[in-house]
């Protein structure tokens, strides 16, 4: 048997199936998660329509200044 | 980038209500994409089902974090990967690699009706989780992951050429003892 034909028999062999709990327990996280977010910023976009509205628009562009940051690439090391 | 009507400028984190329609479904499409390949890459790893469940679970759960904070990593399979493999390693130095005798695991599946295939796949298995474990896990990303010996290294963090003599070492142990079975 040359390599070859181990890399054909390996690669006709699929890959084993995920456990069900596995999949609706990381789906029904996300989901949790990805609401939460969309909530936290509704609730930030609704303050600082408000506050601009009350002519407090430079407190917005102050938290802007402190707070912005570019997105970046990274990896959680635990 | 954009201004709202003060001239102020948005920040990262607003683009998460931009992107907040249809991310759920989203998300599903990159976990039906990547989950089976994660999970046998996770557990050719630990070769343990629970920690390899946890492993995929927390990295994927991470990338979503990173997105809703306005951090996504730009492209999500390094990501991902990089991910699972740090969960792993990190679980294998707290607590050492399951015994061969001990792994009730599966990395492959055999497709219906290939009773060639259907005939090797247990032994088979045997063979790549008794592999050591940088040639075993230069196997399985080459071979069901498609991935390339230069992402591999990367992965490894070893040189290009190590990860391709790796493979081929893994290889011909692979054949030699399916010769002795044949």
């Amino acid at each position: 048997m040359n390599d070859d034909r181990i890399e054909r028999l390996l690669r006709g062999y699929g890959l084993p199936e995920t456990p069900r709990a596995l999949d609706a327990r990381v789906l029904a996280h996300a989901e949790m998660i990805l609401g939460r977010a969309r909530a936290k910023a509704a609730a930030a976009r609704i303050a600082r329509e408000f506050a601009n509205a009350l002519g407090f628009g430079y407190v917005n562009y102050v938290i802007d200044l402190i707070t912005a940051t570019d997105a970046e690439y990274r990896v959680d090391l635990i | 980038m954009e201004s709202d009507s003060s001239g102020v400028r948005l920040v990262d984190r607003e683009r998460g209500a931009n992107m907040a329609r249809g991310e759920e479904a989203e998300f599903t499409e990159l976990y039906r994409d990547y989950c089976k390949r994660l999970y046998q890459y996770a557990l050719s790893l630990v070769r343990n089902r629970e920690a390899a469940e946890d492993a995929v679970q927390d990295a994927f759960l991470g990338w979503v974090r990173q997105r809703a904070a306005g951090k996504e990593p730009r492209q999500a399979a390094p990501y991902l990967y990089a991910s699972v493999r740090n969960r792993c390693l990190d679980r294998l130095r707290r607590r050492p690699e399951v015994a061969l005798d001990e792994a009730r695991i599966e990395l492959l599946a055999a497709p219906a009706g290939d009773e060639e295939r259907i005939g090797l796949r247990h032994g088979l298995d045997r063979l790549l989780l008794a592999l050591p474990e940088e040639q075993r896990e230069v196997v399985v990303l080459r071979t069901w992951h498609d991935l390339e010996f230069a992402a591999i290294a990367a992965l490894q963090e070893a040189p290009v050429n190590t990860v391709i003599a790796r493979y081929h070492y893994a290889l011909d142990k692979l054949r030699k003892e399916l010769g002795a079975h044949e």
